[in-house]
């Protein structure tokens, strides 16, 4: 039997809830209701008056109300023939999105575990780090731009952009970076290593710190070079660390908006969701298919917020 | 022990705060006062959107605009409608110098009448969208072709409103008509179917401004057989890149097919996707994408900024031989090269041989039928008005009054043009409402990037079906 409780430690079914309630309200305003009202939306017209599915038109393809998500999902593909669609899918907003994911949260994520670990082997090892912290301090606007002057193609006269200036140099053709499919895009995603990488060293080096320096030894005595210490000792104990930071940085990648929307627009095959979910809105006025397109965001998303909360409930009940 | 001295050295210290800011606050005032007043501010810095009316090149009107009008008309030539003591809310795109211009312009109205202004300058349209959906609009909002259409159950008709209708061409009727009742009145017009070029440099080649069409490809082929390159193009604007193409196919097509196939495509009755459109596409591209006939070919097209691109053409040495733009080259032009006079060192023709002028133009509507409201648009269609939007130079106001008006020679050769012009038709994709107009910037960007044409344009057509309900 468990000890008695006081009295005064009893609270009612009723006054928990009103702990709760500003947040509660706050989080039904801001949070809840435009949630529900995107989804409703994103069933209407463009401006949100009557169903989608009255924007069918007569011998075209139509999805009925689900409308607004066919344009969501396919405006961007041609669907002539498959080779045709294959081409254009990779140069879509979710073409795009799959490389994205696939180069910046690989590349954030071992740029940031290599720094973490080297860093820590340095005199300097605070200013390293600030050093690679730093463009998380730069706005994103202020970095698109600076990456679209080291970027830039110069058609008369001297090359001001970095990168041509060096190629020039070198005797070497300047290349239109931004505007050349397919490396403008990775271009970009350099842009987008360079800012994140800084905020993953940090969390993976206060998880290295957390590494016991007795089991380090122990694998140093019996005779592991440091390769085999990084992979098989730090690596498996900071491997939940290492999960929340690649969970982390999809999220953060699939809400990629401000480095496409300053350097190239989303133009020239670059685009992403954001930036789409961006143009229906507020450059088209088109509500229905904007609200659609940012539906299919969160679900893109939730499956990996699903898995960082679950993570992050599996470390509270270890503590 | 120590902390009566940690004390006393606070005490110090604020104290020593207290009386600097003490004399700060004395002597600031005076210093305010005989400072200049602030510089105004320069042009926005390059238009996320095509600034379709930019600044112009007028003489800068450097007098502030709470100042007496110094050639203040009769007040007897305004009419108030009884408006006295009453104040008029404004919702407008403009900022710094063109809402000083603007204000400018009303100001003999205001001072005549005692209207007060309550302005809202914003350059986002969900701004006045909202305001329209929580039914607080402003009293008059300036604004694109493509909210006449949308507000039209909103609007007072332009017949309901003292306007001095025979003081516009007719056309401007039929561009700011929705369902055959006249919304919206035109005030700020640039043209946007001209061709700039250094006479000088034509002088030294031995070049002539080309008549007709015909003419101009000839020019073209000639300069490139000198070693020239014809065409200084520039794309770059931001989420907006691609506009400068999307004007210059539309002047092409103005040329080959005329006015009334362009307004089909507006009206939707032309699909996109004809084949005298893909012609048109396909002669640009012959230009744009070929480094013999443009700066820098395809690369260079996509990659350089639309003001770059004007600039290109005045450089020392000259990169190209003519650009294609808006009036508002002219401002461009003349910023960065103070040294340049025009008419002799820049000046601009016609696209030889286009039927009907490609233009664009804010509109004035009204959401309110108040005797302030009337008696603006009183105003601004009256040729007191007109003369003094002239006289401000406030790029060209479509009331053929202001024609003697203008004090900028650029200006007025660009106005003549405009109320000489058979008839007017609206850029395309601003005319389009709902996504075409980005959708055609997106598709000219990709085609000059090599994709293919026919696609695209299968593409825009659905687009414009789907936009314009046919």
């Amino acid at each position: 039997m468990a000890a008695p409780v006081p009295q005064i430690m009893k609270q009612g079914r009723v006054i928990p809830w009103f702990y709760l309630a500003p947040a509660l309200i706050v989080m039904s305003f801001f949070i809840v209701y435009p949630f529900f009202n995107t989804i409703y939306l994103s069933f209407m017209d463009r401006n949100g008056q009557l169903p989608a599915s009255t924007t069918c038109r007569a011998n075209q393809p139509c999805w009925g109300m689900f409308e607004n998500y066919r344009h969501a999902l396919l405006d961007e593909i041609n669907l002539t023939s498959p080779g045709a669609a294959w081409r254009t899918f990779w140069t879509s907003s979710f073409g795009n999105m799959i490389k994205w994911i696939a180069l910046m949260v690989s590349g954030t994520v071992i740029m940031g575990l290599t720094f973490a670990v080297l860093a820590e082997r340095v005199r300097y090892e605070a200013l390293a780090k600030a050093i690679i912290f730093l463009p998380m301090a730069i706005s994103f606007v202020g970095a698109g731009v600076i990456w679209r002057f080291v970027y830039n193609y110069n058609t008369g006269g001297a090359q001001i952009g970095l990168l041509n200036a060096i190629r020039t140099a070198l005797g070497m053709q300047p290349i239109a970076w931004l505007q050349t499919i397919p490396i403008n895009t990775v271009m970009l995603i350099i842009v987008g290593i360079w800012m994140w990488s800084g905020f993953c060293m940090t969390i993976l080096a206060a998880a290295l710190r957390n590494v016991p320096e007795e089991i380090i030894e122990a694998a140093r005595v019996d005779g592991a070079n440091e390769f085999q210490v990084f992979f098989q000792i730090m690596v498996p104990i900071i491997l939940p660390t290492i999960t929340v930071v690649i969970t982390t940085m999809v999220i953060n990648t699939l809400k990629l908006f401000d480095i496409v929307y300053v350097m190239t627009g989303g133009n020239f095959g670059t685009d992403v969701i954001a930036v789409r979910m961006y143009r229906e809105m507020y450059i088209n006025y088109n509500t229905g298919v904007g609200t659609a397109v940012s539906v299919v965001l969160i679900l893109l998303i939730t499956p990996f917020i699903f898995l960082n909360i679950r993570r992050f409930l599996a470390q509270e009940a270890t503590r | 022990m120590k902390k009566p001295f940690v004390w006393l050295s606070l005490l110090l210290v604020l104290a020593l705060t207290l009386s600097a800011c003490g004399t700060a606050a004395t002597t600031e005032p005076p210093a305010v006062e005989t400072q200049p007043p602030a510089v105004e501010p320069s042009e926005p810095p390059a238009a996320t959107e095509p600034p379709v009316e930019e600044t112009t090149e007028a003489p800068v009107e450097t007098e502030a605009p709470t100042e007496p009008a110094t050639e203040e008309p009769v007040a007897g030539e305004i009419d108030c409608f009884g408006a006295e003591g009453t104040s008029v809310s404004l919702l407008y795109q403009w900022s710094g110098l063109e809402e000083e211009n603007l204000t400018n312009i009303l100001q003999p109205l205001l001072d005549a009448c005692d209207i007060t202004l309550e302005v809202e300058s914003t350059r986002d349209q969900a701004i006045l969208d909202t305001r329209v959906q929580a039914n607080n609009p402003p009293d008059i909002a300036f604004w694109n072709i493509a909210q006449l259409e949308q507000y039209a159950d909103l609007l007072v008709a332009i017949d309901d409103l003292p306007v001095a209708q025979e003081n516009y061409a007719d056309f401007w009727r039929e561009l700011g008509s929705i369902d055959g009742t006249w919304y919206g009145l035109p005030v700020k017009a640039d043209v946007k179917s001209i061709i700039w070029y250094s006479p000088v440099a034509f002088e030294a080649f031995g070049y002539t401004v080309p008549e007709t069409w015909d003419d101009l490809e000839a020019l073209v082929e000639q300069m490139v057989a000198d070693g020239n390159t014809p065409w200084s193009m520039g794309f770059e604007s931001g989420d907006a890149t691609g506009w400068t193409g999307t004007d210059f196919i539309q002047d092409i097509l103005l040329v080959t097919q005329g006015p009334n196939f362009v307004q089909g495509l507006i009206d939707g009755t032309v699909a996109y996707n004809d084949p005298a459109v893909a012609e048109a596409y396909e002669l640009y591209g012959r230009w744009a994408r070929d480094e013999a006939y443009t700066v820098g070919g395809a690369q260079g097209t996509l990659s350089t900024g639309f003001n770059d691109a004007i600039l290109a053409v005045f450089a020392d040495p000259p990169l190209a031989m003519m650009v294609k733009q808006s009036g508002f080259a002219g401002g461009t032009i003349a910023e960065t090269y103070p040294a340049l006079v025009y008419g002799v060192d820049y000046d601009f023709f016609q696209v030889p041989g286009v039927q009907g002028l490609q233009g664009g133009t804010d509109w004035m509507m009204a959401f309110s039928d108040s005797p302030a409201v009337q008696a603006v648009f009183a105003y601004l269609s009256s040729e007191t008005g007109a003369r003094r939007w002239a006289e401000v130079g406030f790029d060209i106001t479509p009331n053929l009054a202001g024609a003697e008006g203008y004090t900028n020679e650029s200006l007025a050769k660009r106005a003549d043009m405009l109320y000489n012009a058979a008839t007017l038709v609206a850029d395309v994709g601003d005319a389009i409402p709902g996504g075409f107009g980005s959708a055609e910037f997106r598709a000219v960007t990709d085609f000059v990037n090599g994709a293919d044409l026919q696609p695209l344009l299968d593409n825009l057509a659905e687009i414009q079906a789907q936009n314009t309900g046919q």
